[in-house]
């Protein structure tokens, strides 16, 4: 096997490896891609970066511990590059109302320093949602890992957000997203200008 | 009586700032809402007031529940500089304000969702056919027309009695093994013995070994206090009476 060949062996591993779920949750640990592709693994990791880049996909490593940044205990994902569209969210697992949900929990979480009760995330979601319909879509949102819920019903940021989410693009786009009504006011100035 | 009364006062206020620690640290309310330094030094006042085992033991206590809450200033302002220092009131009442399609809409701008594949590839589903084809057939499944025949199970007795002498073998000479570095000692480590530089090696040394362990020619000492795993050989076979099951797992100890 020369080299080019044992090099794309390589690759198609460690896309394996990325892609396919094989524990409970999707990810693989560094030392897990250590023992398959050797201790220069991260080079292999770059290179598919590189190409997974092109098809607007990209890895992503999350730290079991930021200040260690230690590799080989660090999990490994494939996510997207570019962020979604509404339209692509449609055909999509997720329903909106569920979204909107997880996005109003983990905005009031990560504004309180990544930790909030349930019953005050509840309150907000309940000027939306009925209270049934928020429970069942915050019990959705720690099922598929965004949020966890301790004991004392306090809910915390969950290991897909810390993948998955940028905090601080949501918060900012949170605050500059357009309510409904000041759009319409701004239509109504811009007519009565136009007027 | 008056004296009683202070001392009781005290021992109140003492267990009323370790309860509002405790609820700052559990709830994730906001640490800066506590005064740390007027803590401070109404516990000083309390403690002179009442110098007793009692209220030291209590304010040991106190000092860890403050200290936690400094530690949780710490964080929380760490968070707050990585959330841009937003209020959580002004978030609250944004989200309140703003329809759900625009929530979904800022919600998407940092979303960026894992990729996996869930299903099965044809590679896949031909490993599961064939370890479907190996699997040993149930009881009930013998009572619905699955039979060996005659040869078959005369075959299938052979291979199973082969392979007792073949594992039978491989434990008298991984006990001997032991027993030669035991000597001298009372105890091996369990690591030192197991692990070898191919993980199949290392697996098949602890597969036979649990069986040692299993038929009593080997016991296993476990450190409660830390990880420790000592192997003990025994001079001869020993009954084991209360059995217990021991998982240990080779994660992160074979790289």
């Amino acid at each position: 096997m020369n080299s080019e060949e044992r090099i794309s062996r390589k690759l198609m591993i460690a896309a394996t490896m990325l892609f396919f779920k094989s524990h409970r949750s999707p990810g693989v640990r560094g030392w897990e891609l250590k023992n398959r592709l050797g201790k220069n693994y991260m080079k292999v990791l770059e290179l598919l970066n590189h190409k997974l880049n092109e098809l607007g996909l990209q890895i992503k490593t999350v730290f079991e511990d930021e200040s260690s940044q230690d590799l080989d205990r660090a999990r490994f994902y494939v996510t997207l590059t570019h962020p979604l569209t509404m339209s692509d969210l449609v055909t999509s697992d997720y329903r909106i109302d569920e979204v909107a949900a997880l996005a109003v929990a983990l905005s009031i979480i990560y504004s309180r320093g990544g930790k909030a009760s349930l019953r005050d995330v509840l309150d907000v979601l309940e000027t939306k949602f009925p209270k049934w319909k928020a429970e069942t879509y915050i019990e959705r949102a720690v099922r598929r890992g965004y949020i966890n819920k301790t004991e004392d019903e306090i809910l915390t940021v969950g290991w897909r957000a810390r993948v998955e989410l940028d905090q601080k693009e949501l918060l900012k786009a949170i605050l500059e997203a357009q309510p409904p009504h000041e759009d319409k006011a701004e239509k109504d100035i811009k007519e009565d200008k136009a007027e | 009586m008056s004296n009683k009364l202070v001392k009781k006062y005290s021992r109140e206020e003492i267990e009323r700032i370790i309860s509002i620690c405790e609820n700052i640290e559990k709830r994730g309310l906001d640490p800066f809402s506590l005064d740390v330094k007027e803590l401070l030094v109404k516990l000083r006042k309390m403690l002179e007031e009442n110098p007793d085992l009692d209220y030291y033991l209590l304010d040991v206590e106190t000092i860890y529940r403050i200290a936690t809450i400094i530690a949780l200033q710490h964080k929380w302002l760490t968070e707050k500089a990585r959330s841009l220092f937003i209020d959580s009131q002004l978030i609250s009442s944004r989200v309140t304000v703003l329809d759900k399609k625009s929530i979904v809409q800022a919600f998407l701008k940092a979303w960026r969702p894992i990729i996996s594949i869930d299903q099965l590839t044809s590679q896949r589903l031909h490993h599961g056919y064939e370890h479907f084809l190996n699997l040993p057939p149930r009881r009930d499944e013998r009572r619905y027309g699955w039979k060996l025949t005659e040869k078959e199970a005369e075959l299938a007795q052979i291979y199973l009695e082969k392979e007792r002498e073949e594992v039978e073998e491989k434990m008298k000479v991984l006990y001997d093994e032991l027993v030669e570095k035991a000597r001298g000692k009372n105890d091996v480590d369990y690591w030192d013995f197991v692990l070898r530089p191919s993980l199949e090696e290392t697996y098949h040394r602890a597969y036979v070994l649990s069986f040692l362990i299993s038929e009593g020619y080997v016991e296993v000492k476990k450190n409660p206090l830390g990880d420790e795993l000592k192997l003990v050989p025994n001079t001869r076979k020993v009954s084991r009476k209360n059995a217990a099951s021991l998982v240990i797992s080779l994660m992160g100890r074979w790289r």
